[in-house]
């Protein structure tokens, strides 16, 4: 097996470009490290974890930009991301064990386009952008049109990750981050989801609903039509539960070996419910009634 | 084909080759013979190769081994004051934490960069320390007891 | 007796061992550093149930560096197994698993092993598959063994097929207890396959040494029966054999069943080893392990009651069918005693069971901890709390109603002694605060008792040697791997011979020098080795008292040894040290050995006489259930235990906490999941899911006395029993916070939530 260290991006794309699908990318190496143990090595390994100022966290243009060598904990030591993207925070706390948090960098958990990938769906839910980087040239695209399906990405095999904007979330909005598995971080999720908030200016409806959600769908999704059916209301438990079902029906969950494809349906219900219901009553002090 | 590289273990350094695929955890035990580190996942889960590198508590089985190149490591074999147990090791002897042992490397390392973090862990610190290492003997009952123990005599 | 009669027993002894293990010494079998080893590795199965139509290994051979490459046509033509004997250690015509081993590679790097195993092609033809324990059974399911027959103990008519044994339990006559009965309940439950998942790995090594015996290098709970096997699948003599037990990183009795635990990795690894004429160390993947080794079977359980309006149990009638997988491995042993602990503990004067042990294309059954005690009980237990339900009683009331007395007989006891079971109940009801805590919605409390009957099994030896200073080094057939043997058994040698313990040396098993013993199992370290080495400290105290009695001119039976020093009784001044004594025994006879073992077989008579006292328990918890989301919060937990007397308190909690950790892992969240090709869906950790301290309550373990058993100072077995009520514990408790009853393990949120949606929660 060859093995690279680039010192720059361009270095690392023209590794990409000559090695093309041959090459697999490491950072962190926690997914990296366990394929190369379970399967195949791959032709040639670029690592790019010794290229400079790729974990920068820093205020930027009216949001974070968040290089994508950050490891998870760092965002989660990050002042900037527990005050300004606290939903992006909570996704980090509840991500893995302390130890993988330490290595696991954001730009692997991206790259590596897992539905259940804990920080996507709250990168959906915030709108944050990807800074895509080919040997021609870098352009930015929403995440939303970054995810292709379980693995995919338009990086393809010749792209880097090398930067991800997150917008400052309006002054004033709520969000949280729910996470279902049976032993909270230490899990792969069963199903995430991120709600995100504000409420209007007499605190009687909520406006810009966003709900984003992990491990229902090939690739983490927003849920639109559920935004749309709650977006300008005021909650109540009807709406609640309505929206709860309208969420589970804009899933398409599979099967697997850690619950049926049925079962996540009725948890993106119940945890759509929970996260409306909580940011209701946080923005607006009311209980869902 | 091998690489060469220079790293810190519990203070001594190492220049030795690897091959580029090797898991951080193979070098350090195959290698370099830190048989303390102790492998059994290899997918990152359990915690039993458990080290602190460069200050932080990581599972050296998901750690390519290339990236401890100038890394300064700390390994179960480099915790003890020679003789002298860390308060962490005492009271996982005093308490009955040890059955089997073969968790205890990962469990003394995740609490000493605890404990070096703090010497007054509250309940969700310490679960929060050592979620990521799997005990299957002691229902981990006797492991609270131990780090109570261990932070008491610390502070 | 009362603890303050001993100096040692019942204190909380540091563990032998512990320094090692808390500053990382490698000292286990996967640090075993053997010159020259070549690795090995072992090629399995990829279907679950195939003919092996042919192996072409000649790619493999041509690489450069590999030593040795096996299959079935180079090892003698033998089979091994327990009750059946029906595996090759290297499939032969058939593979019946995924996981299955086929052929084994040594070669001189890890690297070259992988390369290797890729390059070996075997021609499978695939056959239909059975995973379900209920379907194999039935006439069109495929044949997995065509040259085993059906148990001869099989009730007559009956049409079956694929089983591989069978338990009937015949007391009383139950079809006219059931008569009797006011109110009959008939449920089914489901337990599912989990893994024992000790985090050592397996391993085995071996090296041919060069009077042309072998040495062999396990991590096995049971080097003996190992030995036996190697020697017997390799063509050897006995004494051509060695094993050597290293250190083991857990076990949980999937380490305990002689090599049929680890797919036959030692005479596999004996094999390659013999071939190559080199050492040959082998180290197995965890994933490779949770698809090849041995683990607690899913089993499927009927039961139906019969029951009185006041709560007296009338009658019994059941049913169990226990997946062995795709070889017999334990899986009899374990099926019936599953079978006998559904008849339950209690007192039931009629009861019939039938228990089929099955084969599937399954991983293999094996003894892990309390071997078919926790599946039964899951069932035998929630099952009380169904018939305590129906009759509006409370489940403690019910429970005490039922308990068996001095002089009762219960299921594979003929005559208690005492029973502690009552105790137990009213104590865990006190420390759950069972009617005085208040309870929030969807919270609840449940109990559930259990029992780990101590019956028949093997004894075993022990030998004490006294060396000059007057320390001790102990050989026992038992091994530590957190266990009595470097925690219980070091203190006896210590008080009987009146010195402290760090003079106590306990020996890991070498099968040249230790005396035989089945194995670290089913709970009887205490029991076997307690006993021996009671015995045999004894024996040495006695020829070292009668060689002091010169010297001191007193008799032996005057003589005490207190502290190091051999002294008159009541006129200490008159001694002698033991140093002294056990030097000069070299001019007289050499060495101070004492000798002691544990006659099963007349303990076992002595008990049919004055009956037995076995060790009950009950376990209480208290929990939340989120009825949105079907997940469950242990609050709280207590274990009630009687272990007759209590040599190392700690050692005992820890083993009691341990226990009821692991089968919480199975009420919660554990379970081996299989496709409909028999394919392991879940190998790694990171879908295996254990339980991380994050999921569990502190777990408080409480031992009851006044029950002595059949070990030494009368202790009882504690390392199963723990794991014995935890399941139907949960279930209990959330039918008290929901109102539904989960018949499927495990109490996933999935099946929870399923379940609370069935009921229409």
């Amino acid at each position: 097996m060859d093995y690279f260290e680039p010192k720059t991006v361009s270095e690392a794309l023209a590794l990409l470009d000559q090695h093309g699908e041959q090459a697999e990318v490491i950072a962190g190496g926690t997914d990296v490290m366990v394929d190369i143990k379970y399967q195949d090595e791959p032709g040639c390994l670029v690592n790019i974890k010794r290229i400079p100022d790729l974990n920068a966290i820093r205020e930027q243009n009216g949001g974070v930009h968040i290089g994508p060598l950050a490891t998870i904990h760092e965002l989660e030591e990050s002042d900037l991301v527990r005050e300004r993207l606290p939903l992006l925070w909570s996704a980090a706390y509840q991500f893995a064990s302390l130890q993988i948090r330490n290595t696991a960098t954001i730009g692997g958990n991206i790259c590596r386009a897992s539905p259940s990938g804990e920080t996507l769906a709250p990168l959906l839910v915030l709108e944050a952008e990807a800074e895509v980087t080919f040997s021609d040239g870098a352009r930015t695209e929403p995440f939303s049109a970054f995810f292709k399906g379980p693995g995919q990405t338009s990086l393809g095999s010749k792209g880097l990750l090398t930067g991800i904007s997150v917008p400052f979330p309006a002054d004033g909005s709520h969000a949280v981050y729910l996470k279902h598995a049976v032993r909270g971080p230490m899990d792969i999720a069963m199903v995430g989801v991120a709600v995100m908030a504000t409420a209007n200016a007499d605190k009687s409806a909520l406006d810009d609903v966003r709900i984003g959600l992990g491990a229902v769908a090939p690739t983490p999704i927003r849920a639109p039509k559920t935004e749309a059916l709650v977006s300008g209301k005021a909650l109540d438990a009807a709406l609640v539960k309505e929206a709860g079902a309208s969420a589970a029906s804009e899933s398409s969950p599979i099967t697997d070996q850690r619950s049926s494809g049925e079962y996540r349906g009725w948890i993106v219900d119940a945890l759509t419910r929970r996260g409306l219901a909580q940011c209701w009553q946080a923005l607006t002090g009311k209980e869902v009634a | 084909m091998g690489l060469e590289i220079t790293l810190t273990v519990n203070g001594n350094t190492h220049t030795a080759e690897l091959e580029p695929s090797t898991a951080l955890v193979d070098f350090l035990r195959d290698t370099l013979g830190y048989k303390g580190v102790k492998l059994c996942c290899n997918t990152g889960e359990c915690g039993a190769c458990t080290i602190i590198m460069d200050g932080k508590p990581v599972n050296s089985c998901v750690v390519l081994g290339m990236d401890a190149a100038g890394a300064d490591l700390v390994t179960v074999e480099g915790i003890a004051d020679g003789d002298e147990l860390h308060p962490v090791q005492q009271a996982f002897i005093d308490t009955g934490a040890v059955q089997c042992g073969y968790c205890t490397p990962g469990f003394i390392v995740s609490l000493k960069a605890l404990l070096d973090r703090t010497k007054t862990p509250t309940a969700e610190e310490v679960e929060e320390a050592i979620s990521g290492n799997i005990c299957r003997c002691t229902g981990y009952t006797k492991i609270f007891d131990a780090v109570e123990l261990a932070a008491k005599q610390m502070s | 007796m009362a603890k303050a009669e001993y100096t040692v027993l019942g204190t909380d002894m540091p563990r032998m061992g512990g320094v090692e293990r808390v500053v990382g010494k490698g000292i286990y079998g996967i640090d075993l550093n053997l010159p020259d080893a070549l690795s090995g590795g072992v090629l399995r199965s990829e279907y679950a149930h195939a003919k092996i139509v042919g192996i072409d290994t000649s790619e493999a051979k041509a690489i450069s560096g590999v030593r040795a490459v096996v299959t079935a046509a180079d090892a003698p033509d033998k089979r091994y197994g327990r009750s059946y004997i029906d595996r090759y250690i290297l499939a032969k015509d058939k593979v019946r698993y995924m996981g299955d081993p086929v052929a084994a590679v040594a070669a001189d790097s890890q690297a070259l092993v992988k390369e290797a195993l890729k390059k070996i092609k075997v021609t499978y033809e695939p056959l239909p598959v059975v995973v379900d324990p209920e379907e194999t059974m039935k006439e069109s399911a495929p044949t997995l063994h065509e040259d085993m027959p059906l148990p001869k103990n099989l009730p007559e008519g009956l049409q079956v097929k694929n089983v591989c044994g069978y338990t009937g339990v015949n007391i009383g006559d139950a079809e006219a207890g059931m008569a009797e009965a006011d109110v009959v309940v008939d449920e089914v439950y489901e337990t599912r396959m989990i893994h024992p998942q000790y985090l050592e790995p397996r391993i085995a090594a071996a090296r041919p040494e060069e009077d042309g015996r072998i040495t062999v290098w396990a991590n096995a709970q049971a080097p003996f029966p190992v030995r036996t096997e190697v020697a017997a699948l390799t063509g050897l003599p006995l004494n051509s054999v060695r094993v050597i037990s290293t250190d083991i990183g857990g076990g949980f009795g999937g380490k305990g069943s002689g090599v049929t635990s680890s797919a036959a990795l030692e005479p596999i690894c004996a094999l390659l080893a013999l071939t190559a004429k080199q050492p040959v160390m082998i180290v197995m993947d965890k994933a490779e392990e949770t698809i090849s080794t041995t683990i607690r079977s899913g089993c499927k359980i009927w039961i139906k009651s019969g029951v009185k309006k006041d709560g007296t149990l009338v009658a019994r009638q059941g049913k169990v069918v226990y997946d062995a997988g795709g070889y017999s491995g334990f899986g009899n042993q374990a099926g019936g005693r599953c079978t006998q602990m559904v008849g339950g503990w209690y007192r039931l004067p009629n009861i019939h069971m039938d228990g089929f042990t099955v084969y599937t294309n399954k991983q293999v059954c094996g003894p892990v901890r309390g071997p078919g005690g926790p599946q039964a009980t899951f069932a035998m237990e929630s099952h009380m709390d169904s018939i305590a339900a129906e009759l509006g009683m409370d489940p403690i009331e019910f429970r005490l109603k039922n308990v068996p007395e001095k002089g009762d007989s219960i299921v594979g006891v003929p005559k208690l002694r005492d029973s502690s079971l009552a105790e137990t109940l009213n104590l865990a009801k006190e420390k759950i605060g069972w009617g005085k805590v208040k309870l929030e919605k969807n919270q609840g409390i449940g109990f559930a008792t259990g029992a780990w009957i101590e019956g028949s099994g093997p004894g075993g030896g022990a030998v004490v040697k006294m060396n000059e200073d007057g320390s001790a080094t102990v050989h026992i057939g038992k091994v530590d791997y957190g266990t009595a043997a470097r925690f219980g058994i070091p203190m006896i040698v210590a008080e009987v011979l009146g010195i402290p313990t760090d003079d106590v040396t306990v020996l890991n098993v070498d099968t040249d020098a230790s005396p035989w013993d089945a194995g670290t199992v089913g709970s009887r370290s205490m029991l076997v080795s307690g006993n021996a080495v009671k015995l045999a400290a004894e024996d040495a105290r006695d020829q070292i008292l009668r060689m002091a009695a010169g010297q001191l001119e007193a008799s032996p039976e005057d003589l005490e040894i207190v502290d190091r020093q051999i002294q008159v009784k009541g006129a200490p001044s008159r001694s002698v040290s033991l140093a002294s004594v056990c030097n000069a025994g070299h001019n007289e006879i050499g060495d101070v050995i004492g000798r002691g073992y544990f006659d099963s077989k007349a303990s076992q008579a002595h008990e049919r006489e004055t009956g037995s006292s076995q060790p009950f328990t009950t376990h209480a918890a208290m929990v939340e259930v989120d009825t949105d989301t079907g997940n469950v919060k242990v609050l709280k937990y207590v274990a009630v235990h009687d272990v007759g007397f209590v040599v190392h308190p700690k050692a005992v909690e820890g083993q009691i906490e341990g226990a009821a950790a692991m089968s919480l892992g199975q009420a919660l969240c554990e379970q081996v999941v299989h496709d409909s090709d028999g394919r392991t869906l879940n190998p790694t950790f990171v879908d295996y899911l254990m339980p991380t301290i994050n999921m569990l309550p502190r777990i408080e373990a409480i031992t009851v006395s006044g029950y002595p058993g059949a070990g030494p100072y009368g202790t009882k077995g504690a390392g199963e029993i723990g794991s014995v009520p935890p399941m139907a514990c949960i279930a209990n408790a959330i039918y008290n916070a929901t109102g539904v009853r989960v018949r499927r393990l495990p109490l996933s949120p999935e099946n929870v939530l399923r379940a609370l949606r069935e009921a229409g929660k």
